[in-house]
């Protein structure tokens, strides 16, 4: 599975720059690469984020999540989702599942990742406690 | 979906009960079949062989060749005399491979055309052709393909041990020629078709119960927990059970029923002397199987005789048209998934399980399974424990289980139990789409450039990928490297020579390490 160079632009960008706030990455099957589906803009939330996942479809996606600290300092975390509905086709669940490893080795600087099979494993409860590691 | 340019992997499962086969890319399978298989010593039959129907020990005694199997439902579902059911698979482990080569071959089967001529002498009124062609495809059962030109993939056990690994790949590559084979832990599969990478998979089989955690594609192999309760022990506890309230299960073979009138049936019954002890206990399974799938349901809250005492009954059909009612062994019976100690209570089972102190249940597996591993992952491994195989996908057993761990799970840690929501696609447990995955297509590209760079030596080639990070040695051997998963390592098998080869794909660059020292001095290959 090969990435396409958008998707490490668009990261770089993510992450350095600031520019996105969130980057939904999708596997192009038929030219076996990951390409980008979607980018958000910084003024975008979680909101707009989880809504453009596909309920029915796997995706990867990145996000930078701003936070304040119990100390009140600005903070922010790049979470890594892997998101792969309990009712994508069990070959797409596959593919996103096998090609992860190699997809997340390009993304350098990624600090959460998590997993989600329903929207529940990734509403902003879990992301807060994940926040602490 | 495929395009045409793709030739479909073959996946194979070879499971303690069944054997399931199809192509890669499809959602169920193609051939699925009991893995017992029917033998028949083709010498004279003498009957203290009879008692040794499960010992695995008896097999080896027993000259190869002079018997004949029969493998498959229909020829397993026909009575033979003197057919003993024997399973090649014991404790998880396969323990006559000749027997496996008959299930394989039954499933895949080679291409094979046995013409036959007839010759047909008159008797009959319109005049044929003297000479009819008959052809008849030996052993093309299943899946009617030619092993040579699909690329191949089992699901192994994940306490597979290299020596069966190896025994695979030998018969493989050298009786079905394969292109490509690759070995998979049948954990790893399960988990990457729920699309996560990190998991905790409860296989729930017919002969054990595996709880092995699955960390970023690989089994983490020293906190892999089993039991040997699995499907077909809770169906032994259930024929049991019923044959001690006095109700025993007629096997198919014994019994013919006819329609006297309509909407009425006899049933006569029939003698086989000659059916062995094993066929019939394969027969009775078969129906007892079959009332454990349709009426029985793990309870909520651990089972008690008292409170179970006065539960409705519930009425199962039996082939022989007589119906029996079925009450608390409803629940009794899966309820051993969960505290195997009440195999005691079971009539002709005491003594079933004699490590019974080792045996425990499905949570506390579970719980010390997550405890063996690092403290980092338990969390996730909490949250995502997956249910796979036969046996779990019985009522009720995901609702339990989420709840008997929340009981006993620390503090904070999320328990989230996943089941696919298709009952057919949790009974087999390997989905088959995993020829599409990066590192099996990986893999099938590396092969290509190993053969055109060693056309003259490589003969015979296995491709394994260590599959678990610790425990598997192979991987030890060459420990320099980084035990990573792009790491592939190739066994270059030939007559003459055993070289291992490395392959960096990262790096794209090939290092040849020759094991043997009397192969010939063949170095570093750059044309990779």
């Amino acid at each position: 599975m090969a990435v396409h160079d958008d998707c490490k632009l668009r990261f770089l960008e993510l992450k350095a720059k600031r520019t996105h706030r969130f980057i939904v990455f999708r596997i192009e099957e038929k030219q076996k690469q990951v390409i980008v589906e979607k980018v958000g803009e910084p003024d975008q939330n979680y909101e707009d984020f989880t809504a453009s996942l596909p309920p029915n479809e796997c995706r990867y996606a990145v996000y930078d999540f701003d936070y304040v600290t119990a100390e009140n300092c600005q903070k922010s975390r790049i979470f890594f989702i892997a998101w792969s509905p309990d009712t994508a086709r069990v070959r797409s669940k596959m593919i996103y599942a096998s090609s992860k490893d190699r997809f997340k080795r390009e993304m350098d600087g990624i600090q959460v990742e998590l997993q989600a099979t329903d929207p529940t494993e990734m509403d902003l409860d879990v992301i807060k406690s994940r926040l602490s590691k | 979906m495929y395009g045409g340019d793709e030739v479909s992997a073959i996946v194979v499962d070879l499971g303690f009960h069944t054997c399931k086969a199809g192509y890669a890319g499809e959602d169920a399978p193609k051939a699925v079949f009991p893995s017992e298989v029917g033998s028949i010593d083709q010498m004279e039959v003498d009957d203290t062989d009879k008692s040794d129907k499960n010992s695995g020990s008896a097999l080896d005694s027993k000259s190869k060749g002079k018997r004949k199997l029969y493998v498959g439902s229909q020829d397993m579902g026909f009575r033979r005399d003197h057919m003993e059911v024997l399973s090649p698979i014991k404790d998880g482990i396969v323990v006559d491979w000749d027997m496996v080569e008959n299930i394989w071959d039954h499933a895949l089967s080679s291409y094979k055309l046995n013409i036959i001529y007839l010759t047909c002498y008159g008797a009959i009124s319109v005049p044929p052709p003297n000479i009819k062609l008959k052809i008849l495809l030996t052993g093309r059962k299943c899946l009617l393909i030619d092993p040579k030109e699909h690329p191949m993939l089992l699901a192994e056990p994940c306490f597979n041990t290299q020596l069966q690994r190896e025994k695979s790949a030998e018969i493989m590559f050298e009786k079905y020629q394969v292109p490509a084979l690759f070995l998979a832990k049948n954990a790893v599969l399960t988990s990457f078709a729920s699309g996560r990478a990190t998991s905790l998979v409860v296989d729930s089989g017919g002969g054990s119960t595996t709880v092995a955690p699955v960390h970023d594609g690989y089994v983490l192999q020293k906190a892999v927990a089993t039991s040997p309760v699995g499907g077909e022990f809770l169906t032994d506890c259930l024929l049991k059970s019923l044959e001690h309230k006095g109700l025993p299960i007629k096997p198919r073979y014994a019994f013919k029923r006819k329609e006297i009138r309509p909407g009425e049936f006899q049933v006569v019954d029939l003698d086989f002397p000659n059916t062995t002890e094993s066929y019939k206990l394969y027969s009775q399974r078969v129906i007892v199987g079959d009332i454990k799938e349709c009426v029985c349901r793990v309870p909520d809250t651990p089972y008690d005789e008292t409170s179970y005492s006065n539960i409705p009954m519930t009425p199962y059909e039996l082939p022989d048209g007589q119906t029996i009612e079925i009450g608390a062994d409803r629940f009794k019976i899966p309820d051993v998934l969960f505290n195997p100690s009440l195999v005691q209570t079971i009539p002709g089972m005491e003594n079933s399980l004699e490590t019974l102190s080792f045996v425990r249940g499905l949570p506390q597996m579970v719980i010390e399974s997550i405890n063996k591993c690092d403290v980092d992952i338990r969390r996730e491994l909490f949250s995502s424990i997956l249910l796979a195989g036969g046996t779990a996908s019985m009522q009720q057993l995901k609702e339990r289980l989420e709840k008997d761990l929340l009981e006993e799970t620390p503090q904070a840690a999320r328990v989230k139990v996943l089941a696919s929501g298709n009952a057919t696609e949790r009974r087999f447990r390997v989905p088959l789409v995993y020829y599409n995955c990066n590192r099996f297509r990986l893999m099938l590209e590396t092969n290509l450039s190993v053969n055109t760079a060693f056309g003259s030596v490589g003969a015979y080639w296995h491709l394994l990928v260590p599959s678990s990070k610790c425990g598997s040695p192979s991987l030890s051997e060459f420990s320099c490297l980084s035990p990573h998963a792009l790491l592939l390592q190739i066994y270059i098998y030939s007559r003459f020579i055993n070289l291992y080869a490395v392959v960096m794909t990262g790096m794209k660059s090939m290092e040849l390490l020759i094991s043997n020292a009397n192969a010939p001095n063949m170095l570093s290959c750059s044309t990779y």
